[in-house]
């Protein structure tokens, strides 16, 4: 992600704070007129984003972070956000709130209070909550808070512009509650003992140590002295002998129970009658047991035909056989023959390992219209607010892997992009999910690019081909995850979703969403597909892909009984395994493989590692032992799987 | 203090007849109130016991407070041995004091609560109450798991019993939490509830935590 240079500011970064799924980052987009992924699902920002905002002359730093239920950290993402409000120096905070869902935003708010940020809120999503009569007034609730509360609908810019004033010069919100005798004395100690100067309200400092808040541990090492902390433990355990084990648990219910007295004081808004609302109905449909299911069955038929048949059938013949095959790639060599007849250039260029007629035609006809549908298509199923219902759908399976149904929402981005959803994989709670569903992403779960190339070469061989392949794939993915689940100590994590309301996906953030992705696409897979290109090329032009293969002879040829060209696909398979399927599409379109060939191959190359990107994903988010670990045992699995499907479809007499 | 002291004897007459001793001097002799002789006139008095010969008979007055004082005993064994796990000593002495303070709606509460237990946890009987009999008509119990809830319908949650603290935060954070008001609206394929305005996916083994009341 490119940084961006901040100018100097006066005043400290606005920081959106928020519940997750309310909308920081389209109010982020609104401000700063930066694009950040968004999606309506909990979770989709999983990294801090900064952005500069202007108003009237001045500039503002904006800082998008991930979306929390506490400051009171239970995940990662939870943690990066209360970090960042720890760390940065003179910070105001913009929090974003559901309309509807004030009880939650409002538990945000009360811990902001007990930090002392300077605090302006935005009441997002007005125009729900109206509609379904549930719009609290706002007057009362300024008044109450001692802040602004600007109603906002953020994804049609409404009331953001009234934002960037108020955070000019905002204060912090007078509220403060009490928490009853005993926990107040043990407030009172433990303010006593935290250092003079600390950058957020001592009052929230204390109460997040008493919670037992041992993601603080980082900060305490640096700041409080060893004694302080015994006596901060002290003061701890004397709390709990008095009063219960579960301190955290108290001050959240005495947090509700005073927004339950101001919201019932609030009221609200005089609502329209009902009406009948088909994306409601369609949401309780798609997660209902008898209908779930066929809803589930159209969603990917649906999904199908228009990744598999629109984009990997139509637009692939279109850009590769009509455009590059039948034009670009002989206009090239037409002009260099005319102008620079050099051999060299040409084979360069134009050659079997060439710069046009291989990598760009690869990255830009194979495998592009199959990211570019597939993306179309994710963003709508993300927009619309599908996902999480399949979560629910799935829950009971992934408990057999060692997850639950959160898993699937990196899982079903990683048919998108391995990469990607590798980060998205902090949205789990457990290290040990985190690292089953990583290797599963790895291992079998393949990318659009991948998958289309994929679905193009099996439709050729059939549809028993087709079904043999995702079956074999999805009973791998269940084994090693199965497995995996036994083997990687640690705990699973509870299944509590939240579930979004089903939402028309608006078509400029689909338009926006799908432009970014395809970009970033391009970015991360051509310098990749020239470089693996010119590998090949060196290599071929050297004598060494010769050798290469010969000495790959007993593993390709013997074991697997591909062609000594399939030694090629497979090299730069290491690079990127969707580039690595594209070179057995176009083996595959020459008729050098057979039905069970194409099975066998394409199998093997699936289970390897997606691509370079990932496998250093892999490497920031758990460790290089992780990834090693995970590498050592991804390529020999492959290759043993691809033996093994081959020995028993010729000791059975498969030959699809 | 007479009272109590009644009280303790009528529940000891319960506790011997159930181990088949009615006779004046096993019950003299195994009492630790004091002025045990003047305590049983009393009751004699008052027509709750009879005395016929040797032997100490509860009357039908006497016959229906001493079942509610069992009860009462026994149904505070149960409930502070399953949620509390408290020990034997601090089981007997808090139950002990129970007896004499629970009123009767209460008692059912507990009781209907606790699933109707037919023993105390020494596994002596627990006299039944009008709600055991009741629960046999009628289709709620009073105080019940979440993930039995009718779907649809509007309950109250009247406690939590979490496995892990990690798990009532983050319920907490979502706001279950005792006293909120919600809807279950499925059960399969998971368990889906509707708080407020939010929509929550969770699994069983949290809706088994979450006891709830109709409202």
């Amino acid at each position: 992600m490119p940084a961006v240079t901040t100018p100097p500011s006066v005043q400290g970064a606005v920081i959106l704070v928020g519940n997750p799924n309310v909308g920081k980052s389209v109010v982020f987009g609104a401000l700063t007129g930066r694009y950040v992924n968004v999606s309506n699902y909990p979770g989709t920002t999983v990294e801090i984003t900064r952005g500069e905002a202007r108003d009237r002359g001045t500039a503002h730093t904006v800082i998008d972070t991930p979306g929390v239920y506490s400051l009171l950290p239970m995940s990662e993402d939870e943690r990066v956000t209360r970090d960042i409000l720890m760390r940065e120096p003179g910070a105001r905070v913009l929090q974003v709130c559901d309309a509807k869902n004030m009880r939650r935003s409002l538990m945000i708010t009360v811990q902001l209070a007990e930090m002392e940020v300077p605090l302006v809120l935005a009441v997002n999503m007005a125009d729900e909550a109206r509609e379904r009569g549930v719009m609290p007034r706002l007057e009362t609730l300024e008044e109450r808070l001692g802040v602004p509360a600007i109603p906002t609908v953020a994804v049609q810019k409404k009331g953001t512009d009234r934002l960037l004033p108020l955070l000019e010069l905002p204060s912090p919100s007078s509220v403060r509650l009490s928490y009853g005798l005993r926990m107040e004395a043990a407030i009172f100690r433990m303010e006593g003992l935290l250092p003079p100067r600390t950058s957020i309200g001592k009052r929230a400092l204390a109460i997040m140590l008493l919670c037992g808040d041992d993601s603080l541990a980082p900060w305490l090492s640096e700041n409080v002295s060893a004694a302080q902390i015994r006596e901060m433990n002290e003061v701890r355990n004397r709390l709990a002998e008095e009063s219960g084990e579960e301190i955290a648990f108290r001050v959240n219910q005495a947090r509700l129970y005073w927004i339950d007295q101001l919201l019932g004081e609030l009221g609200v808004e005089p609502a329209p009658p009902p009406g009948r609302n088909f994306a409601q109905a369609f949401g309780r449909y798609a997660m209902d047991p008898v209908y779930g299911f066929p809803i589930l069955f159209c969603v990917l038929l649906l999904a199908y035909g228009f990744v598999g048949v629109i984009g990997a059938g139509y637009l692939v013949d279109l850009l590769e056989e009509s455009f590059f095959a039948g034009w670009v790639v002989p206009s090239v060599a037409m002009i260099l023959d005319r102008f620079v007849p050099s051999a060299f250039l040409r084979d360069f260029l134009v050659g079997p390992y060439g710069m046009i007629s291989m990598a760009l035609s690869y990255a830009i006809a194979i495998v592009l219209p199959i990211v570019g549908t597939f993306f179309l298509g994710f963003g709508i199923l993300e927009d619309s607010g599908y996902l999480p219902r399949l979560a629910v759908m799935v829950d009971r399976l992934f408990k057999k892997i060692g997850c639950n149904g959160k898993a699937v929402l990196p899982m079903i981005l990683g048919l998108g992009c391995d990469t990607m959803a590798t980060l998205t994989t902090r949205i789990l709670e457990t290290r040990k999910e985190r690292v089953i569903v990583t290797l599963l992403l790895a291992l079998g779960v393949p990318c659009s690019a991948q998958l289309g190339v994929i679905l193009g070469m099996l439709s050729d061989v059939g549809p028993v081909a087709t079904i043999a392949w995702v079956v074999l794939l999805a009973g791998i993915v269940l084994v090693v995850g199965y497995l995996a689940a036994k083997i990687i100590p640690g705990e699973s994590s509870d299944f509590i979703l939240e579930i979004p309301p089903i939402r028309w996906p608006q078509v400029g953030n689909l338009a926006v969403k799908t432009m970014a992705r395809i970009e970033w696409y391009l970015r991360e897979a051509v310098p990749l597909f020239l470089l693996g290109t010119f590998l090949l090329f060196a290599a071929d032009r050297l004598g060494w892909l010769v050798r290469i293969q010969v000495a790959a002879e007993p593993l390709i040829v013997r074991m697997l009984d591909l062609p000594p060209k399939a030694t090629e696909a497979f090299l730069i398979g290491f690079l990127r395994r969707d580039y690595g399927a594209a070179g057995l599409f176009s083996m595959a379109k020459a008729g050098m493989l057979s039905n069970l060939q194409v099975v066998v191959s394409l199998i093997t190359i699936t289970l390897f590692i997606p691509c370079l990107a990932n496998l250093l994903v892999i490497v920031k988010e758990h460790g290089g032992k992780v990834a090693a670990g995970m590498a050592l045992f991804i390529f020999p699995f492959a290759l043993l799987v691809g033996a093994a499907v081959n020995l028993f479809a010729r000791w059975a007499g498969i030959t699809f | 203090m007479t009272e109590q002291g009644q009280d303790e004897i009528l529940e000891l007459l319960w506790t011997l007849r159930e181990e088949g001793k009615t006779r004046r001097d096993e019950v003299l002799r195994s009492t630790v109130e004091s002025g045990p002789e003047c305590l049983l006139e009393e009751l004699i008095g008052r027509g709750m016991v009879h005395a016929s010969g040797e032997e100490i008979l509860l009357t039908k007055d006497g016959e229906g407070r001493a079942r509610g004082i069992i009860r009462r005993h026994r149904l505070a064994e149960v409930l502070l041995q399953n949620l509390f796990e408290l020990d034997n000593v601090q089981l007997e002495n808090s139950a002990c004091q129970f007896e004499h303070i629970l009123s009767e709606p209460v008692v059912e509460s507990v009781c209907t609560f606790l699933g109707h237990p037919p023993a105390c946890p020494h596994g002596r009987p627990i006299p039944r109450g009008e709600c055991c009999d009741r629960i046999r008509t009628e289709i709620r119990p009073l105080v019940m798991r979440l993930t039995e809830a009718s779907l649809g319908a509007i309950v109250r949650i009247v406690f939590i019993t979490p496995r892990s603290k990690r798990r009532l935060e983050k319920l907490s954070s979502l706001g279950i939490v005792p006293g909120s008001r919600l809807r279950l609206l499925q059960r399969n394929p998971s368990f889906v509830l509707e708080i407020g305005q939010t929509t929550v996916a969770v699994d069983r083994d949290i809706t088994d935590e979450i006891y709830v009341k109709p409202t």
